[in-house]
């Protein structure tokens, strides 16, 4: 598909994610201000900013949660805004959430599974009946899904309700979940905020190792500067729903804006 | 969780229903039991069995809808009626068999259903309630209201005879046996959609539409298939009823009905298949055993008036349910759940 999409050069790939001038307004609170992010090929991206900067405000307005009210979105070059939330993930993006949104009443594995939702074909009929390929599909997808539950340790809890796992248990399934459906970009609401140190060090290791297996971009977004200073290529910061800075962990590291937002 | 001993070897056989060797018993001696059913028991409890078959296919149906889809439905009995009356007119009208009248009144059910699934996507809880009780009152306006040529009005539709290669199924074991075939291959069948991404789709939109989006589920169209697929089992329980009555007509689709069904799913837990059967069992026995002892007690207590007495058992009835739902929320699968790891990991509290 990114081959596609050259430009009229033909010489550049679309990005994978560019968020270009939104704007998003709740009543009177500017959440987002002009807002233009894109993201690069395989690199991970950081998103932070201070409560309240407009960091989730950011990733619901390129999931399709929210529509802006300006500005627009584009995945590998097409416009997606205004797109459903479901039409955006089969499009491939998808995303971790903050806090956890898993479903209570299933085990790890089902959870998983519903990642796998719409990589699967089966009709309701054949899903009734239950032959031969429908078992034959339900194997193979169960096969990657036990692949991703290697790759993030858990299998001692495969077959537990997520409702009986801790919090950093419960953020890897989340990951797995996202995993599952093989995004072409993968979206992390502070996926380290209420972890203690080992926990966060663990899933760190997880998510560079997701951009080394499957070559994808990932948008990190953090409250917590110093978590992502070791981890991100470049790093975007928002403050008050706009774009204060943009650079390297170094450059940001530096920037005199970023640290009076995030002193004063 | 698998009793110990029991390992899976491949993801197929972690994925069977019938899990151990206590099971896979269990399962061959319940069904011999039923097919033996009618040279075993009275008639009389024979068309008390026909009662549960065709109340499991209607309940299974609302439990993928309810249970399992969490989609609140109150219109469960209208839905059969459009079945029963579907499959009434075209055997009584066009003769077809009902090999094809069957899954003809499923799919009009369906369809009607399906309108109702279609406001489930913006409306929850108490709202989507109302919506489908009103699915109650259309059916009955249609039906009392439209020529009479058409759907009886008032007067309701006597159906033929099912017929299968010239054999009349008039007997109540005859019947019993295609009560049996159909509810066996509807439970069957709501077994494989439950454990098919579809199953999981439900799941998921019930316990948390926001991450169900980001999945890729398309949350309105996945209610709307919940109630395609609950009403589709309604409408052929609704046919297997047409078939055995004999007759159709709008009392016997009502609220009431439908609150019932609501209860059975209830009291045998939410979110289970086994746990809709359970229900049904429990449910259709306690109408059973009044409807039984209502005419002695009335008879001893001639004084107090049989009207008294009957509405009288049906409060005992509701406070049979209320007491369940007060008791074991979760229902009864839910218990014995509770019970069979507690059993499986002891002495250990986890
Ligand atoms: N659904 C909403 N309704 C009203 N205001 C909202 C909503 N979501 C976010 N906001 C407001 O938008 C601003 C940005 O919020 P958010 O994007 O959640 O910030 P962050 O994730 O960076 O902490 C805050 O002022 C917040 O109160
Ligand atoms: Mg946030």
């Amino acid at each position: 598909m990114r081959d596609q999409i050259r430009d009229s050069v033909g010489a550049s790939v679309a990005s994978p994610l560019a968020v270009r001038g939104a704007t998003l307004k709740f009543g009177g609170v500017t959440a987002l201000d002009n807002v233009s992010i894109t993201v690069r090929d395989d690199e991970l991206l950081a998103i932070i900013g201070p409560n309240g900067a407009g960091k989730t405000s950011f990733l619901n307005v390129t999931a399709g949660f929210y529509r802006p009210q300006e500005g627009r979105v584009e995945l590998f070059g097409q416009n997606v805004t205004g797109l459903r939330v479901d039409q955006i993930a089969r499009r491939g993006i998808a995303r971790t959430f903050q806090g956890t949104h898993l479903f209570a009443g299933q085990t790890v594995i089902e959870n998983i599974m519903v990642g796998r939702h719409t990589l699967m074909k089966s009709n309701v009929i054949q899903a009734f009946f239950h032959y031969g390929p429908v078992m034959r599909e339900e194997t193979e997808h169960r096969e990657a899904v036990e692949e991703i539950i290697d790759f993030l340790e858990i299998e001692p809890i495969r077959n537990r309700a997520v409702g009986t796992l801790g919090y950093g248990l419960r953020k890897r399934v989340d990951l797995g979940r996202a995993l599952a459906q093989e995004p072409s970009i993968l979206l992390m609401d502070e996926p380290m905020a209420g972890m203690n140190a080992e926990e966060k060090e663990d899933l760190a290791r997880f998510i560079l190792d997701v951009r080394e297996a499957r070559k994808i971009p990932v948008v990190l977004v953090e409250h917590d500067m110093g978590v992502v200073m070791d981890l991100a290529d470049r790093i975007v910061v928002l403050d008050f729903g706009r774009v204060i800075a943009e650079g390297t962990p170094e450059e940001i590291q530096k920037d005199p804006a970023v640290i009076k937002a995030y002193l004063g | 969780m698998d009793p110990s001993g029991i390992f899976s070897t491949s993801y197929r056989a972690d994925r069977r229903l019938v899990r151990t060797r206590w099971q896979a018993a269990a399962l061959a001696l319940f069904i011999i039991v039923m097919l033996a059913a009618p040279y075993l028991v009275s008639g009389r409890i024979i068309a008390v069995l026909n009662m549960m078959l065709i109340s499991a296919v209607i309940a299974v149906g609302l439990q993928i809808c309810t249970g399992y889809a969490g989609q609140i439905n109150l219109g469960q009995a209208a839905f059969m009626g459009v079945g029963a009356y579907t499959a009434a007119i075209l055997a009584s009208k066009t003769g077809l068999t009902f090999v094809l009248t069957i899954p003809l009144a499923g799919f009009a059910a369906a369809l009607f259903g399906f309108l109702f699934g279609l406001t489930a996507a913006r409306i929850k809880g108490f709202y989507l309630a109302l919506t489908t009780i009103a699915a109650q009152f259309i059916f009955h306006f249609a039906v009392l209201n439209l020529p009479s040529s058409w759907l009886g009005g008032s007067n309701g539709v006597t159906v033929p005879a099912a017929e299968l290669f010239g054999l009349r199924l008039v007997t109540e074991t005859q019947q019993f046996y295609m009560n049996l075939a159909v509810a066996a291959l509807m439970v069957a069948g709501a077994f494989g959609i439950i454990r098919s991404r579809f199953g999981r789709a439900f799941v998921a939109v019930r316990d948390d539409d926001v991450a169900a989006g980001i999945m890729g589920i398309n949350v309105a169209a996945t209610k709307a298939n919940a109630f395609l697929i609950g009403a589709f089992y309604a409408g052929v329980g609704g046919a297997l009823w047409a078939y055995m009555i004999r007759f159709v007509g709008v009392d016997q689709f009502t609220l009431f009905h439908s609150i019932f069904f609501v209860a059975m799913i209830i009291v045998g837990g939410m979110g289970s298949i086994v746990g809709a059967l359970v229900g049904v069992f429990i449910i259709r026995t306690i109408q059973e055993v009044i409807a039984t002892v209502g005419p002695n007690i009335a008879d001893s207590v001639s004084f107090l008036g049989g009207d008294i007495v009957f509405a009288g058992m049906n409060v005992i009835l509701g406070g049979v349910i209320a007491l369940f739902m007060i008791l074991e929320p979760k229902g009864l699968m839910h218990r014995w759940n509770i019970l069979k790891s507690s059993y499986r990991i002891w002495p250990f509290p986890y």
